[in-house]
């Protein structure tokens, strides 16, 4: 049997990582701050009375745009990650992702109708732009999955194959739906579609972050309470009935998580992939199924990619930046496949 | 402990058990057998919850069995499925620790049951393995003892429900895990085991339930159940029974 | 915030003359997100101002050679700012952004000037006072804008004549990539405003850019057909055009002949400096049988 990393070197070196990652984040950008800058620049936001040249510009770049962004990272990351340890739960399948129960889907589409609509009624002022879309993303990734979990339901039970069959069906209608607003969407509109679709941490501030943060924090703190009941579900429904597991509720908890989660991060950023496929089973193969481990592992090995994977949109081509999903692609899909070939132990 | 009297399970239109009234005490193996389609399986999937009965009430310990809330009912009744899904390569340990979830037991007292749970089970040797790397016969034994565990030590009133526990093992261990459930059921529980094998239901069970066409045609001792005449008329198979030369239950051979 | 530095400078600026005042605070260093307005710059003697400009900003070739900033739709603020010499002003059309950059922008203490992209001569010509006024050339601006409407004014002059002679041709415009699925122009883009200056009848009346099926295409039936690729040029782009979409083999324009290439850049970001040269070749085309555009 491989041997598989303990858990306590486990948390250690993820949570190195993270911290690392979240240093990296603030401290590099395409301004080249000095890094005492950067640090001065960070006790002075902390409280401390500093004053010096150059402390402005730095605490400017810091405290404006480095430092939200880095928390919307962080925050994307671990959500995206705990929804997919959720839904590979929830699916008894190692494959699983967020997207099966439709709420990217959704988001796409929510976002879809509020880019194009926005537009057709003239342009909204532009201090309320931003929350309608965050706002409609939102709404439309959980109005799907609402629609998927209602379908599976029979008889006071779930039916996980029924959920997910409902959710390839109604994701393939929300993206012939975003296909017909793009075709309805003048040239300009198109591209604001397509630049969404792709995902990006720009342009991250502090009034439209505190939405996912306060979810994030939630799903953070709700889905590792249920780890054990988790690792019984992967027995099978039944079994996990007779271990005295309210099966159903549980279901809906994991529903209900993933659509929070995930349609919070795809209002803030936009569709992300591949983290939250690729980071649990990562972490699976190094730190075993058990979600006790599995579920805290998860959150700082997703945060970590997402920061690490913004990093590289921001600095390739700076001045300009690429969409993060670009890069969470090509890392991921590769990863993914070397992990096919390389099989299970 | 577990009694119904006169269960009925519909499915459909169709009435697949009807008639069906027992009571298990404490100390002993009851062995359902019938042939396929018989309703051994809906028989314990009623017994333990997972499907509603159109008649007849489940009581466990005289409390109607939907008044038990989950984790409760957990301490006291636990059922080993004929067939696990489960994919993920957990440690065996780890398996049968689940089996201590509905108590809050603590995590020195879990590790002792889980060892002798395993012992039980003849799956010590497999503790640190993974459990996808394990064979049919060898899961089976590690879900055994995960059943175990959930009731362990075995007295106090606890009933075990067994779906063919037999069915992937070599014969060898086909005596070792029934002895297991023997010894069980010589601590204090109650047992249940649907088997398909005769003799191995002459040899552990204290008592026999035959089941025809979802309809109970004998509930006796081995002795009186297994005779050629029942075996005939509910399996269709010409045998001959005669007492086993060194232990005395029947011994069922086919002509 | 040391304020005591700044009032005192503020105080000094204020005891100056106004001209020199003026002058202090216009806009050195400038980032521009949109390619008529780059254009427009560099026309107004601006270019060595600009330390980046956008995708879009191709013409003329030099200033490919500066800072791309990425697209228009996409900017990142600290980008932007790491530009050197720190710029302090982001000129773009409406098309700009995301909002919450261009608020970080000028959170950072960057001018932010949007301008109207419309392919209207009042918008064009309220763009080049107010380029004119950040340059501190207002006269410049005033001159460049008349010079244009003359040259229009002399275009449309020539087309009057030649349409009481011929009638205005079926046009479409198309906007393609490698020849595959192709965009027409309608009414509000600039691509309409082409047309309609060079004589033509524009038959696409869906508003904006659209996909049109070669059945529909075919069916106008168009007299003569403008195209634009943002990859190929020259004979490549039309037989690749006429290999995605046999079905415009029937149209009149295939059959005459009668295809016109088009700079793509020149549909991008509202009117910019080089279509009323344009106009000619696009003219010719329209009225062959009329006497050559001076």
């Amino acid at each position: 049997m491989r041997p598989m990393l303990a858990p306590r070197i486990l948390f250690i070196g993820l949570g190195g990582l993270c911290l690392l990652a979240t240093w990296l984040s603030l401290a590099l950008g395409p301004v080249s701050l000095p890094l005492l800058d950067t640090l001065r620049a960070g006790l002075h936001l902390a409280g401390l009375p500093l004053s010096g040249q150059g402390l402005e510009q730095a605490e400017m770049i810091l405290g404006q745009i480095r430092l939200p962004r880095t928390l919307l990272g962080l925050a994307v990351g671990a959500v995206l990650a705990l929804a997919g340890v959720a839904m590979q739960g929830l699916f008894r399948n190692p494959l699983a992702d967020p997207g099966l129960v439709g709420v990217s889907s959704g988001a796409a589409l929510g976002a879809a109708v509020a880019i194009v609509c926005g537009s057709a009624l003239g342009g909204l002022p532009s201090f309320l732009e931003p929350y309608l879309l965050s706002a409609c993303a939102f709404l439309g990734g959980l109005a799907v999955t609402a629609l998927v979990y209602r379908l599976g339901r029979k008889d006071g039970q779930t039916s996980v194959a029924v959920m997910l069959l409902a959710g390839v069906a109604l994701t393939a209608l929300a993206s012939s739906a975003v296909g017909l607003f793009t075709y309805l969407a003048d040239d300009a509109t198109l591209r604001t579609l397509t630049f969404w679709n792709l995902g990006s941490l720009n342009g991250a501030s502090y009034q439209r972050l505190w939405p996912l943060l306060l979810i994030a924090l939630g799903v953070a703190l709700w889905l590792p309470r249920r780890a054990q009941a988790l690792n019984a579900l992967l027995l099978g429904e039944s079994e996990a009935r007779h271990l005295g597991i309210e099966v159903e509720r549980l279901k809906r908890e994991l529903v209900l998580c993933t659509a929070l989660g995930v349609g919070a991060a795809v209002a803030a950023a936009g569709l992300i992939g591949f983290v939250g496929l690729v980071v649990p089973h990562l972490v699976r193969q190094v730190a075993g199924p058990d979600h006790r481990v599995l579920l805290p592992a998860s959150l700082l090995a997703g945060a970590s990619l997402v920061l690490f994977a913004d990093l590289i949109a921001r600095m390739a081509l700076a001045p300009a930046e690429l969409p993060i999903g670009i890069v969470t692609a090509f890392l991921g899909a590769p990863f993914f496949l070397y992990l096919l070939v390389r099989g299970r132990p | 402990m577990l009694r119904v009297d006169n269960l009925q399970v519909v499915r459909g239109r169709e009435t697949v058990l009807s008639g069906v009234s027992l009571a298990l005490q404490a100390g002993e193996v009851l062995g359902v057998l019938g042939p396929n389609g018989a309703g051994k399986s809906t028989l314990l999937g009623a017994l333990c919850g997972e499907l509603t009965a159109a008649e007849g009430d489940v009581f466990l310990h005289e409390r109607p069995l939907a008044q038990w809330s989950g984790p409760e009912r957990a301490r006291r009744l636990a059922v080993l499925p004929q067939v696990s899904t489960l994919g993920f390569a957990f440690r065996v340990e780890d398996v049968v620790g689940m089996g201590r979830l509905p108590h809050g037991s603590g995590l020195v007292r879990d590790a002792e049951i889980i060892t002798a749970a395993l012992q039980a089970a003849d799956a010590a040797h497999l503790r640190d393995r993974s459990y996808l790397a394990l064979s049919g016969g060898e899961r089976q034994r590690v879900h055994l003892a995960r059943v175990l565990a959930q009731l362990w030590p075995g007295d106090g009133g606890v009933t075990l429900l067994l779906d063919e526990p037999t069915s992937a093992l070599d014969p060898l261990h086909q005596h070792t895990t029934l002895q297991a459930v023997r010894d069980f059921a010589d601590r204090g529980a109650a047992v249940l085991v649907i088997l398909h094998d005769l003799n191995l239901a002459a040899r552990y069970c204290d008592r026999i339930l035959l089941l025809q066409n979802g309809r109970p045609y004998a509930l006796d001792t081995p002795q009186r159940v297994l005779q050629p005449e029942g075996v005939k008329a509910v399996f269709g198979l010409d045998v001959l029974v005669q007492p086993h030369p060194e232990r005395g239950h029947p011994l069922i051979i086919a002509r | 915030m040391r304020l005591s530095a700044r009032v005192i400078g503020f105080t000094a600026a204020m005891l100056f003359h106004p001209w020199a005042l003026a002058v202090e605070t216009l806009p050195q260093h400038w980032v521009s997100a949109g390619g008529a307005l780059t254009e427009w710059v560099v026309a107004m003697g601006g270019e060595g101002k600009l330390v980046g400009v956008d995708t879009t900003s191709q013409h003329p070739d030099s200033v490919k050679a500066l800072h791309s900033i990425g697209y228009q739709r996409a900017l990142s603020a600290e980008g932007i700012l790491s530009l050197a010499p720190r710029p302090d002003i982001l000129i773009g059309t409406e098309e700009m952004g995301p909002p919450p950059v261009l608020q970080q922008i000028r959170a950072a203490g960057v001018g932010v000037e949007m301008f109207d992209s419309k392919p209207e001569l009042p918008t064009l010509q309220a763009n080049l006072l107010h380029l004119g006024r950040l340059l501190g050339d207002e006269a410049h601006a005033g001159q460049l804008f008349d010079d244009y409407r003359q040259q229009l004014a002399r275009h449309q002059a020539w087309v009057r004549q030649a349409e009481a002679q011929h009638p205005a041709p079926g046009v479409i415009l198309m906007l393609g990539h490698m020849g595959a699925k192709p965009l027409v122009g309608g009414p509000g883009t600039v691509a309409d405003w082409m047309i309609t200056q060079a004589g033509g009848h524009n038959l696409a009346t869906q508003p904006g850019y659209k996909n049109f099926s070669t059945e529909v295409l075919a069916a106008l039936d168009p007299q003569v057909i403008v195209f634009a690729d943002r990859t190929l040029s020259g004979n490549a782009a039309i037989a690749a055009l006429l290999k995605d979409n046999p079905a415009l083999a029937n149209t009149r324009a295939v059959k005459d002949k009668r295809i016109v290439q088009v700079d793509p850049t020149l549909l991008v970001g509202g009117l910019g400096p080089r279509l009323p040269a344009s106009l000619g070749s696009l003219s010719q085309a329209f009225y062959p049988d009329a006497k050559p555009v001076q």
